[in-house]
C-alpha cells in the first residue's frame, strides 16, 4: 500500500515537473520562429482555412480591418498579425 | 430634509453655471479644445466584405421523380462590415440576406454575428455581443466559401450555435507550437417544450433574452503543434446548468456539448492536400424528469436525449501545376453521419452522407462547386443530390 502511494506520488511529481519544464521552455520563442518573415507567415497561416490571399485584393486601410478580423477568426498571435499586415501593405502596391 | 433639498438645489445651480460659463468661454476662445477620447485622424479603418452565392440542386429519392430547385432561394447575400475603431477596439458584424428575385419573392435579413472586441493584452481580447462560439472548425470557419465540399455535413450544426454573451480569447506562441483559446459566458440554449411534443427536448440557440437566471459557460482550446501551422487540433465544450424556462417543471434540465476537430494542410509539391474532420456531441440531461410530468406522462415517450455527428474529408489540388486550369481545380471527398435519439418524436435512424465535390477556383475567394451527395438511412430509400454552387466573396 505504502509503495503504491510512493509510486503514485513519484509519477505525479514527475508529471508536474515535465509539464512545468514544457511550459517554462515554451514561453521562449525560438529564434527561427521569431525570425519568420511576413511573407512566410502569410503563406503558412493564410492557407489554413481558405486559399492564400492575393495581397493586391485590398488597400492599406482595408488590410488593417481585414487582418483584425483574421486575428479573431484564426486566433493568430500578435507577432503574426503585425508581420502579415506589414507584408500585405507592402505587397499590395 | 430641508438641508438635503438645499444642497441638491445648489449642486444643480452650480452645474448650470459651469455649463453656461463653458459655453461663453468657448465662443470667445479662439483656440480649439481637444475632444476627449478623440483618436488621431485616420485611426478608423473599415472594410465592407461579404459574399454572394447561388445554389442549384437536383434531388432524387429512389422510387420517386427527381426535383430541381434553387434551394431555399436562388440568391444569397452576406454583408460583413469590419471596423477597426482604433488600436484596441474592433467591430465585426455579419448580416445574411436571402433574396428571391422571382415574382412574389421577398428578402429575409438575419444577424449572424455582431461582436465588439477590446484588446486587453496582445494575447487576450475581450469580446461581447452575438457570436458563434468556437465549437470545432466547421461552424463559423469552414462553412462558407471555405467549404470545399459545397454542401453542409449532415452531422454538423447540431451543437453550439450563435450565442449572446461575453468572453475572452487569443493565441500565443508556446515554443515551436501555438496555442489558441476561447472562454465565454452566454445566455445558452433554451429547451423546447410544446404541447404537441414535436420538438420536445430540442435546444434552441441564438436567444437574445434568457429564459432563466443561469448562464452557459464554454470554451475551446486548440494547438498547432508544428512550426509551420499546418496542423490544428482542438477541443471545445459548453455546459448549461439550466435550459428550461424559469419556474417551469423543466428548468433544471442541463445540457453539455463537446466538439473536437482536426484541420491539416500540406503541399507535397505539386499537390496540396487538405484533411479536415470534426466530431460533436450534445447531451441534454435530466430528461426523464420531462416525460414523468403530469402534463406529458401519457403523451411522450422517455428517451435518452443525445445527439452526435461527425464528418471527415480530404481534398487534393494540383496547386503546383503550370497549367492554370489544373492548378485551379480541387477534388474533395467527405463522409459523415448524424445520430439523433431514435425514440424522440423528432428522432430518426442514423443518417449517413457521402460527398464528392469538384471545385474550380476562379480566384482565391471565388469557387464554383459541383457536388454529388448520397444519403442513406436504415429503413429509408437512398437519396442522391447534385449541387452546383457559385460563390463570390468580396
Amino acid at each position: 500500500m505504502k509503495s503504491k502511494i510512493k509510486i503514485k506520488t513519484t509519477v505525479a511529481i514527475l508529471a508536474i515537473g515535465i509539464a512545468s519544464a514544457a511550459i517554462i521552455n515554451g514561453c521562449k520563442v525560438p529564434e527561427e520562429i521569431a525570425n519568420k518573415s511576413g511573407a512566410q507567415l502569410w503563406g503558412e497561416n493564410c492557407n489554413r482555412c481558405h486559399n492564400v490571399v492575393d495581397p493586391k485584393t485590398f488597400g492599406d486601410d482595408q488590410w488593417d480591418a481585414a487582418t483584425e478580423h483574421m486575428r479573431q477568426k484564426a486566433l493568430l498571435t500578435d507577432r503574426e498579425v503585425s508581420k502579415i499586415r506589414d507584408f500585405l501593405k507592402t505587397a499590395n502596391k | 430634509m430641508k438641508t438635503k433639498r438645499t444642497f441638491i438645489l445648489l449642486m444643480c445651480l452650480s452645474l448650470l453655471m459651469l455649463g453656461l460659463v463653458d459655453r461663453i468661454m468657448a465662443q470667445t476662445d479662439s483656440t480649439t479644445a481637444p475632444v476627449p477620447n478623440s483618436p488621431q485622424g485616420g485611426a478608423e479603418k473599415m472594410l465592407l466584405a461579404g459574399e454572394v452565392s447561388t445554389l442549384w440542386q437536383n434531388n432524387k429519392v429512389v422510387g420517386a421523380p427527381s426535383t430541381n430547385t434553387f434551394a431555399a432561394s436562388p440568391l444569397g447575400l452576406m454583408l460583413m462590415p469590419l471596423v477597426k475603431l482604433n488600436d484596441r477596439l474592433f467591430l465585426d458584424v455579419q448580416v445574411a440576406v436571402t433574396a428571391n428575385p422571382a415574382p412574389g419573392g421577398g428578402a429575409v435579413a438575419s444577424l449572424n454575428e455582431a461582436i465588439i472586441y477590446y484588446r486587453l493584452t496582445p494575447a487576450a481580447y475581450v469580446f461581447a455581443g452575438s457570436f458563434q462560439p468556437r465549437s470545432g472548425i466547421y461552424e463559423g470557419i469552414l462553412d462558407d466559401f471555405t467549404n470545399r465540399y459545397c454542401t453542409s455535413p449532415v452531422g454538423m450544426g447540431i451543437g453550439v450555435q450563435t450565442e449572446s454573451g461575453i468572453g475572452i480569447q487569443g493565441g500565443f506562441q508556446a515554443g515551436y507550437s501555438k496555442v489558441l483559446y476561447q472562454l465565454y459566458i452566454a445566455n445558452g440554449p433554451q429547451l423546447s417544450v410544446d404541447s404537441t411534443g414535436a420538438h420536445n427536448g430540442q435546444l434552441n440557440y441564438g436567444n437574445y433574452i434568457d429564459n432563466n437566471k443561469n448562464k452557459a459557460v464554454g470554451g475551446e482550446i486548440g494547438v498547432l503543434p508544428f512550426s509551420n501551422s499546418s496542423l490544428e487540433l482542438g477541443i471545445s465544450g459548453q455546459y448549461t446548468p439550466k435550459t428550461g424556462d424559469a419556474g417551469s417543471l423543466f428548468e433544471n434540465t442541463s445540457s453539455t456539448s463537446i466538439a473536437t476537430y482536426l484541420n491539416y494542410y500540406h503541399v507535397f509539391n505539386p499537390v496540396m492536400v487538405r484533411i479536415q474532420g470534426q466530431y460533436e456531441y450534445t447531451q441534454t440531461q435530466n430528461f426523464k424528469l420531462y416525460s414523468n410530468s403530469s402534463d406529458t406522462a401519457t403523451l411522450f415517450p422517455s428517451f435518452d436525449n443525445k445527439i452526435s455527428g461527425w464528418f471527415g474529408g480530404a481534398t487534393v489540388r494540383l496547386s503546383g501545376s503550370r497549367r492554370t486550369l489544373l492548378s485551379n481545380l480541387e477534388l474533395g471527398g467527405r463522409v459523415g453521419q448524424l445520430i439523433l435519439p431514435e425514440n424522440a418524436l423528432w428522432g430518426a435512424k442514423p443518417l449517413n452522407q457521402t460527398t464528392v465535390c469538384l471545385t474550380y477556383w476562379f480566384t482565391w475567394k471565388t469557387p464554383l462547386n459541383l457536388a454529388y451527395d448520397m444519403y442513406t438511412q436504415s429503413g429509408s430509400p437512398t437519396q442522391t443530390q447534385i449541387t452546383v454552387r457559385g460563390m463570390w466573396f468580396f
